[in-house]
Order: C-alpha cells, then structure tokens, then sequence
C-alpha cells in the first residue's frame, strides 16, 4: 500500500499557552510544526487579563522577564473572606516578588498569547492564523493522523496532533478521550475590566511603579458556590467572579448582577470608584477536580491545557496558564521523544502522563483539593500557619515555674525558624491591620 | 473662499449648502443643467458654469481654468459627498494646491480633518491657497433673505481630450432605500451587534416600534446587511424624528447622514463615544443582550411585560 | 490584460507601529483584490489563453510583507511594495504608486483607507496616469462577454442614488467594501506564501506637515440671538441643542435597558399605549 500522506511532523492546534509551549518544544528539537490558531492573531479570542505564573518558564525561556509583555508584578497577594458587612484580609506583601525571578504577574493575554507564540515561530514552528481545526483525520485503526480545517482543501497531515484547543476541547471530545460532562464540573467566570488612571490604582491599593495586587475573595458572591477577584493592571482593574454553574443556575441571579452587588461591598467599593467599565467578559472554566480529567494520550493524539481540564478553577483558584505552558512543554517533550522512536502511538507518548504526574500540574491538582481554600499564596499558606501557631501555643502555654518569655522573643525565634522576613512581617501586620473592618 | 458645487441636471448634492455657508455664500456652480439648480436662500452670490455631462477628466481642465479667473478662489470648497470627493483631488493636481480632505471645519489658516475612521479630528494649518471638501452636516447653512446676484462663467470651451467613463444613466434611490430615506423612526446598528443575525433582531425591533433598520459602513462592509442600508455620508442620508443606535460609535461619516432627529437613543459599552454624546437617552449595556431583552419584551404579551 | 491592486497597509496602534496584530488593509482595498481576480478567472474561463496579471502594489513600510504574501495566497500574480516609512501626502503617494501603474489596463482601489479613509488616492492617481476614473463603486462587470476590455460599474451617488458607468482602459477604479469578499487562501498556498519574497523598489520620502490631533467631537453649532422677553430667552437658552441639555446616561444590565429604552419611546410617544401596557407601569 503506499505510504500515508504526511504534510509535517506534528500539528498543535491552539496557539495559546499550553499550543505555544508545545510547539516551541518540538520546533527546538527541529521537527517540523505547524500551530494553528482560528484567531486572527494568537490571545485575540482571549481578551481578558488575569495573573499568571510564569516560573515553569525558567526551563522554556530563561529570563523571560526581561521581554515578558507584564502589566504589572504581583507583590501583594491577599485573600478577603467577605460577609455582608465585613471584611477580613490575610494580606502578603513580598517586595522580592517584584524583582527577577518575580513570581506573578497581570498581563492581558493578547499581548501574553502573542508573545509566547512569536517565540515559538523564532523557534522555528509555523504559525497559522484565521484557520479552525474542524476535525480529526484517523487511519482504519482509528490512529489519528493529522486534522481538518475550514479553509479551501484544507486537510492537514501529520505524524502526531497535539490538541491545546482550550476548555471543551472539540479534538478531546471527537477522539473520545472525555467521559460524560456534567456541569457541575464546570464554573462560569466572568470579568470587568474598569479604567482608572494608573496613579489612582497605585494609592489604593499602597503599590507604586510596576507593583501589582491580586486579591481573591471569598464569599461577596450572593451566596452562589464561588469567589472573586480583583486584579490590579497598568491603568485598569480586573473585577470579576467565578461561579458554580448548578448553583448560579438555581440562583436566577445574573453573573453581571452578582458582580455589581461585590462592587458595591464596603470591602470593595472604595477601591473601584469611579471608575468606567471598558470591557465585560464571560466564560467557562473546567473546574478543578481529577474526576473530570480526561485521558490524555490516545494514538497519535496528546491534549494540553484547558482541554486537558488541567485549570484549577476550585471557587476563588484561578490558575491555568502556568498549567498549561507547563503540560504543553511535557507534550512537546512527550511527543519529540515519540517521534525520534518512531512509535506515536498511546504506548509510545506514555511519557506526557508521567511527566504530568511527577509534576507540580497533577501534583498540584491533587494536593490543592485538600488545601485549605481561603489561604492562597504559598508564603502564607506553608510560612505563616506554622509560625502563628507555634506563637500563640507558646505564649498560651503555662511552664511554672519558668517565667513567661516575652512576646516579642517568641515571634523573633519563630519568625527566624519560619525563615519570614521582618519587613515583610511588619509590612503584612500593617496592610492586615488596615484591612480589618 | 468659494464654494464649489458639482451639479448633475440641476440637482445639488447632499451638503451643498454647508459648503456654501462656510464659504461665506459664495459658491461656484458647475455642471450639467446649472441653471435649473435651485440653491433657495443659501448664497448671496453665485456663479454658473455650465460643463455639459459629467465628465471628470474634461470638468477637472475646465474648472481649473475658470477657478484661476474667480475672484478671490484662492480657497475652494467641495461638499464631501461622492462627485465632490472625486473633482477634488482633480482640480488640486490641476491648479497644483494641497488637497485637504474630508474637513469638518474650514478656515483660512486652521483646517480640521476627519480621519481614522472618522473619530480623529486632525487640525492643519495651511498657509495659501488649497481646496477642500467638507463632511456634509459638519456646519449649519446659512439662509439670506435677498436674491442672490448670479453670474454665467462662459466656459472656455476645452477639446475633449481626456479619456473618461461615460454615464449610461442615473438611477433614483430605489423603492428599497426609500423607505429609510423617508422613515420617521431608524434603528440603526453598528459592530457592537456581534453577528449578522442581530440585525435580523434589529430588523424585528425596527418593525415592533413601526421604523425600519439602517447599519454603519463597518456592517454594510461585513455584507451583514446590503449596502444601500448603509447610513451616512457615502450611504444613505436620512433625517428621522426618532433615531435609536446599538453598537455605533458615532463617527463623523455616519452621524453627518443622521440629519437633526428629535429624539436619539443609544445603546453602546463606551459612554464616552461621540454616538453616545449626542444622544437623549445614552445607555451603557451590552448591545446584543439588550436585543435579545427588547425582543423579549415585545414578544412576551403585555402582562409579561410590566413585570420587569 | 493586465491588472494593478492598491493596498494600503495600516497599523492601527500608533504605538506599536510594527505591531502585526492590529494591522491591515480596509474591506474595501479586499474588495478591490476579489474584483481582481473575479475579472482575471472569468477571462480564463471565457477562453482568453493570455494569462491575466494581477499584481498587488503597496506603498508602505516593510510590515507590510505580511499582508502582501496573504495577497499571493489568495492567488495574486505577484506583489511590489514601494518601500516608505513615512506618512506621505496622498499626491506623493499617488505619483509614486503611478510610476509602478503606467503599463495597467485596469488600476483597482479601495474606496478608503484605514487612517486617511478620504478615496482621494485613486482619484490622484487617475490624474496622474490621465486613466478614466469610477470611484466607490458597488459593482463591477465585464460589458458583454468576459473577454471584452469595457467594464458596466454601478457607483454609488449621494441620497442613495446611482449611477451606471461605462469604463475601458486605462481606467482606474475603486470599489466599496460591500463590492465583493476576499476569498480564502488554501492552507497549502498561505504555506507557501510564508516564504515567497517580496519585490521592493524604493520610494520617495518626505513627512506630512505636522497636524494636532483630537478625538472627534462634532462641531459646535451657531444659535440664533433668542428673541422675546426675558423668560422666553432663558428658555431658549437653555433649550439650546435641547437633545445635550437634557441628555441622561445611564448604565443598566440588559433587561433594564430594554425596559428604559421601551419606557423611554413610550413616553416620547412613539409606542401607542393601547396596544401595549407601558412597560414598569405595573
Ligand atoms: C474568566 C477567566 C479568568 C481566568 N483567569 C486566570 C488567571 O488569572 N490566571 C491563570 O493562570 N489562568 C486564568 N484562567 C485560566 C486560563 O485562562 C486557562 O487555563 C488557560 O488559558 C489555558 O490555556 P490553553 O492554552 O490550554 O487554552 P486557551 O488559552 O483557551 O487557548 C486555546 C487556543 O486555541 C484556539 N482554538 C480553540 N479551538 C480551536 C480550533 N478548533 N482550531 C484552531 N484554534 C483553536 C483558541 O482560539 C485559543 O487561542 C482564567 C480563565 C477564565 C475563563
Ligand atoms: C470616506 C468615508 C466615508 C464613510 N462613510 C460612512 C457612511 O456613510 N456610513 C457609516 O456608517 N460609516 C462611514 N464611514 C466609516 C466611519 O468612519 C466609521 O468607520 C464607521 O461609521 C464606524 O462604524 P461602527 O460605529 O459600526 O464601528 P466602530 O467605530 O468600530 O464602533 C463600534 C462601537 O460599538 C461599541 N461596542 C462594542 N462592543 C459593544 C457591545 N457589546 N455592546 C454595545 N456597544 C459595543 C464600541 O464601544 C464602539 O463605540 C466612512 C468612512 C470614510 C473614511
Ligand atoms: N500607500 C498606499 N499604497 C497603496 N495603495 C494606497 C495607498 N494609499 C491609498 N491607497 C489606495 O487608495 C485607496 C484610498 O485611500 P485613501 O485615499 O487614503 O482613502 C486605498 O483603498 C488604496 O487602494
């Protein structure tokens, strides 16, 4: 028989985080790559901003930082627990996260899609815009070989696909690798974008230059399962909610009403006054939950990222793009090791699921649903619990005769053993303190 | 300054007299059937030069040369619609001035602009003589009790050398356009609606409040809607009593085709945008949603409806 | 028979010139390059054995690269771009973009710009080549049999009239948007494109004169002296462009918006309250 058609290596289909990944990977390893993205550019069809965690890319594009297209650098990261009429904030402010190596930062995906994407066409993948994979083309055995596009003889032939097409991935479904969905595994998020001159910004919210704040709340959501958040941009704030779909469907209450109710919260008004709304936006979130994860190789075929379920959306977590830039890396890996033995078949990328799960991406998934959902940031979530807790037993505990030690020598000796910093410290008692009521 | 005004038997174009005013009420009228035009009040002095069909290559020498004789013409004026925007890059090369564009405002020293689309407003400073065109609706037009004093410029009678395209007829607004050149209440849509179906919802809306649905160029270009939908300068010209907008930014093109509604209602994320400005009731909300809520609406029966 | 189409490449983000993503060319310059080809596969497909050429012309920077290799995907003969960085005045560019044109049977324009958007190109360019002109048309078709060099094109006049045009060469043309869509190149083609060079020859230079910009806003209207006694002319004054003074903004979520919009058109009494109960009055 002859031999089948074979166009290039590998075809990714999606050029946004986990795609881009992907394709910088393979391209490094000189296999041929085609990206494809429906967009007119990659992140034109992901207008929003958020927070990402760029670390993992210390291994793809060391010092990144220096080119990253960032809004601003998170160096407060606090968390609201919101009732009706109170607010309580645990508040975390690191001014080393706003030098290299950074740790988060806002940015509007446009600019961040269309970075990460241009570095893998300087790596040599060929990026294709304005094209729609409509479908997966298989051989007899159902081993996929390549995708359809809607454009004229569109057909695209190629050793591996890789899907990074996002949440409800169209490729994972048709291949077959989702069970039943059902919406409870799905949360609704949906975002503001409010202008407010960039001086205005850094004043309330105590952060000057490219210093940023990223607040997550929980409660402030009409009592519909979920949480919010608050992102500080340049010169705009990113305002939103993230919902539980059964629940906001019970609720008959409107996504945007539930944003105007935490607008108006005494917690969160005074930071968002006067301010006009620019853009308004809505979308799915496959909520995190190993239940709904998918496989993740079939023959020929890795999925990445959101289409993968591999986003962390459990109430006010918000974390995706670090998973996937993360899981696309380890496919591009997965599927070059595959490609140099010639075999692409399940067996042969059986190196993507190891790789996930050695992993921070499943180790996280698995570890974060047991963590505790109102401390978010890993400073506050391993530093101070241990700290504070050793402080108040010490202090509470009676030793007669050995006379009480002082206050402040206990918060010394466990401040130093937690390895906390006293300007951070200081500075956190202070944002906590101003926060409270 | 003077006021050119091309004429094809006798009919002024849209914006004909804004040119006039703000030339002062001088304007030259040139064309075919020059002396059944009818600029009413509009002018307190007028020049005819009969040019026979519309020609642009032979019009463009003989302009020139009658434009050189005129007294002071050192600034001419063409309304910005299609036959005006057309001569006027003509006649510059022709007497050799800058040409300067789609102007919403004309003075000796300080010109005004429309540009990127129509929402920047680039402010030139000429110095000499140039000619422009003027946006239609940029300026109110004047209105002179006195009979204008007429003047016949006898055309020297330049050989017809220049190769032109030949006018085999023009056509009226056809009957499809008519009903929003004479509708009394125009919805109108702009690239706020999200796709070509809104406008079969817009078109609904426009029959429940008994008017009929216009687009902006953006639309008409998308072929969501047909051109001859298309409200504004280099569409249709309408002048509705009620004039409701989803989506329209409001760019000079457009609004200058909107004539002097009674009473503007837009819908559009952006308060700030001219559309919004300029309207009785600005609302800020998703456009499309509010389609669907309208619809809603005035499908539902009445009771359903007092109920919000 | 040869064909020339302008493209003008235009970044929209005066910041990032260099910035593909918010770049391109107007509906109407694809038009232009659909019309192009229409014409060009009609002649093929009526038997004329001499190819037509359809080359597309761009004067601009070397961003444009881009958008003229998507032209050749979609199936244009060849590309040229007349290399200049600056913002040229549109005579400039129209004697530039003739002295590539003076061998074209047929010059296809858009109707506008993305930035000047004022159609006067074309109409510099008819002057210069001393072409027929037709601009903003709606419809361009072959008189008689496709082979033949005349062209039937409906243009659009003020106040939804047309006119019907009879055109031969040289004649320089420019379309509207609505005129025709651009068809979409083959995945294989837009591949190949990728690669294929781009012909430049250089271009003149020079700067517009400087100009304030502004957003538009549009221009303050003159009101009559008020007349009558005092009362009546405070009135008038504040009745004065009666549509701002009264103006109200508001922001509501949808259905909210559609109950002010029908409560608003109520009260102005453009909904007959009979047939319809007034919306909130429940
Ligand atoms: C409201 C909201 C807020 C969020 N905030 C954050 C945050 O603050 N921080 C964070 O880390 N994560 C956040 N996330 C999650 C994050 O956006 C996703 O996890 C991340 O974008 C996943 O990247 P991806 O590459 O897998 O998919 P996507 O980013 O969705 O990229 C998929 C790409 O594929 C393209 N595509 C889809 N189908 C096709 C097709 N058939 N053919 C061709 N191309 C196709 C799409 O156009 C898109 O460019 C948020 C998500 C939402 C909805
Ligand atoms: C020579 C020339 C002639 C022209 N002639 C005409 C003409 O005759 N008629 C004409 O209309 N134009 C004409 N134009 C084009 C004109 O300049 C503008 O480009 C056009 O009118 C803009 O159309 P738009 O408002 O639909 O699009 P845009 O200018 O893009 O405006 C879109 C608007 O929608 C709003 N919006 C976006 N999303 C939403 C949402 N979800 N809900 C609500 N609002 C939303 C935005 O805030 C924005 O205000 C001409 C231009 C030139 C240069
Ligand atoms: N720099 C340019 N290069 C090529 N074509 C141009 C250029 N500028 C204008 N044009 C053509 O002229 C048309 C009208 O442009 P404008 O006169 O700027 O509105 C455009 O649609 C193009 O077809």
């Amino acid at each position: 028989m002859t031999p089948p058609r074979v166009d290039v290596d590998a075809i990714v289909v999606g050029a946004g985080p986990a795609g881009a990944a992907a394709a910088t990977v393979l391209a490094r390893k000189g296999y041929s790559v085609i990206l494809l993205e429906r967009g007119s550019f990659p992140g034109s069809k992901n207008m929003y901003g958020g927070v990402v965690y760029p670390r993992i890319l210390d291994q793809l594009h060391p010092g990144w930082w220096n080119d990253a297209p960032i809004q601003r650098w998170i160096t407060r990261r606090s968390t609201m627990i919101l009732t009706d009429t109170q607010a309580l904030t645990v508040d975390f402010r690191s001014t080393s996260w706003g030098t290299p190596p950074y740790n988060g930062a806002t940015a509007f995906r446009p600019d961040w899609d269309h970075w990460l994407a241009s570095k893998a066409e300087a790596d040599g993948a060929q990026l294709v815009c304005s094209t729609t994979a409509t479908g997966l083309l298989t051989d007899e055995h159902g081993h996929v070989t390549g995708v359809t596009t809607d454009r004229p003889d569109g057909d695209l032939y190629a050793r591996i696909v890789i899907a990074c097409d996002g949440v409800n991935s169209f490729l994972a479904k048709q291949a077959g690798l989702y069970g039943e969905v059902d919406a409870a595994n799905y949360t609704v998020g949906v975002k503001e974008t409010i202008a407010l001159p960039k001086h205005v910004i850094d004043e309330r919210f105590g952060v000057r230059d490219r210093e940023g704040v990223d607040i997550e709340i929980l409660g402030g959501t009409s009592g519909v399962n979920g949480g919010g958040f608050v992102y500080t941009n340049l010169d705009t704030l990113a305002v939103g909610v993230v919902l539980k779909l059964p629940k906001l469907a019970a609720q008959k209450l409107r996504p945007e009403e539930i944003i105007a109710n935490l607008k108006a919260h005494p917690g969160i008004a005074p930071l968002v006054e006067g301010g006009d709304v620019k853009e308004y936006s809505a979308h799915v979130i496959p909520e995190a939950g190993l239940a709904m994860m998918p496989k993740m190789t079939g023959d020929g075929l890795l999925i990445a990222g959101d289409a993968a379920a591999l986003c962390l959306a459990a109430g006010i977590w918000l974390e995706g793009v670090n998973f996937a830039m993360a899981s696309g890396m380890y496919a591009g890996e997965a599927a070059a090791e595959a490609l140099a033995a010639d075999d692409t078949s399940a067996a042969g990328l059986a190196g993507y699921e190891r790789r996930l799960n050695d992993t921070f991406v499943l180790r996280d998934h698995r570890k974060l649903r047991r963590a505790p959902r109102l401390v978010l940031s890993d400073r506050v979530q391993h530093l101070y619990p241990d700290m504070i807790a050793n402080t108040v037993e010490r202090m509470f505990r009676v030793d007669n005769p050995t006379p009480k030690p002082g206050l402040r020598r206990i918060l010394n000796q466990e401040r130093k053993r937690a390895g906390v910093r006293l300007k951070d410290l200081a500075s956190d008692a202070l944002d906590g303190l101003r926060s409270f009521g | 300054m003077i006021a050119l005004v091309p004429v094809r038997h006798g009919v002024l174009p849209a914006g004909a007299p804004d040119a006039i005013a703000e030339a002062g009420g001088r304007v030259l009228i040139a064309g075919s059937g020059v002396a059944e035009a009818a600029i009413g009040g509009h002018a307190d002095e007028v020049f005819l030069a009969e040019l026979g069909p519309f020609e642009i290559g032979r019009w463009t020498a003989a302009l020139a040369a009658v434009v050189e004789e005129l007294p002071d013409s050192d600034i001419v004026v063409l309304p910005h619609t299609p036959d005006g925007r057309d001569l006027a890059p003509r006649l510059a090369a022709a007497l050799d001035r800058p040409l300067l564009a789609g102007a919403t405002e004309i003075r000796a020293h300080r010109v005004r602009v429309a540009r990127r689309g129509g929402l920047e407003l680039h402010e030139l400073r000429p110095s000499g003589p140039f000619v422009a065109t003027l946006q239609p609706g940029a300026c109110d037009s004047l209105s002179f009790d006195s009979t204008p004093i007429v003047h016949r410029v006898d055309v020297t009678d330049t050989p017809a050398t220049a190769h032109d395209a030949t006018v085999v007829e023009v056509l009226p607004p056809d009957t499809q356009t008519m009903d929003l050149t004479e509708a009394s209440r125009i919805v109108g849509g702009g690239a706020g609606l999200d796709s070509d179906e809104r406008f079969t919802q817009l078109d609904r809306f426009a029959l429940a409040i008994g008017g009929v649905m216009g687009a902006t160029r953006v639309i008409t270009d998308r072929s969501w809607v047909h051109h001859d939908r298309q409200i504004g300068t280099t569409g249709v010209v309408i002048d509705p009593d009620l004039y409701v907008s989803f989506g329209v930014s409001g760019a000079v093109q457009h609004t200058s085709g909107l004539g002097h509604p009674d009473h503007i209602i837009s819908v559009n994320i952006d308060p700030h945008c001219p559309m919004m400005s300029m309207s009785d009731l600005a609302i800020v909300a998703d456009a499309n949603e509010t389609l669907d809520e309208l619809l809603r609406l005035l499908d539902a029966p009445a009771t359903a409806e007092v109920t919000p | 028979m040869r064909i020339a189409v302008c493209w003008k490449w235009v970044s929209l983000d005066r910041e990032r010139e260099a910035d593909r993503r918010w770049a391109g060319v107007s509906a109407a310059d694809e038009a232009a390059l659909e019309v192009a080809l229409t014409i060009a596969d009609e002649r093929r497909a009526a038997g004329d054995e001499e190819p037509t050429d359809v080359t597309v012309i761009c004067l601009g920077p070397a961003g444009a690269d881009d958008v003229l290799r998507d032209a050749l995907a979609v199936g244009a003969t060849s590309v040229v771009r007349v290399d200049s960085s600056t913002e040229l005045d549109s005579r400039v560019v129209a004697i530039a973009l003739a002295g590539q044109l003076d061998d074209r049977d047929l010059v296809l324009c858009g109707d506008y710009s993305l930035d000047r958007g004022t159609g006067s190109v074309p109409a510099f360019i008819a002057g210069e080549l001393a072409s027929a002109q037709a601009l903003g048309l709606l419809e361009v078709r072959p008189v008689a049999d496709s082979t033949a060099l005349a062209w039937r094109v409906v243009r659009r006049l003020d106040g939804g009239r047309r006119e019907i045009l009879d055109v031969t060469p040289p004649a320089v043309l420019s379309v509207e948007g609505s005129a025709a869509s651009l068809r979409r190149a083959s995945l294989a083609a837009s591949l190949a494109a990728r690669s294929a060079p781009v012909e430049t020859v250089r271009g003149p230079h020079g700067r517009l004169p400087e100009a304030e910009i502004h957003p538009y806003r549009p221009r303050a209207r003159v009101v009559p002296a008020p007349a009558g006694g005092s009362l009546d002319r405070v009135r008038q004054i504040l009745d004065v462009g009666g549509s701002e003074t009264h103006a109200e903004l508001v922001s509501l979520d949808p259905p909210a918006a559609a109950l002010k919009i029908l409560d608003q058109l109520h009260d102005w009494g453009y909904l007959d309250a009979p047939e319809r109960a007034h919306p909130g009055s429940g």
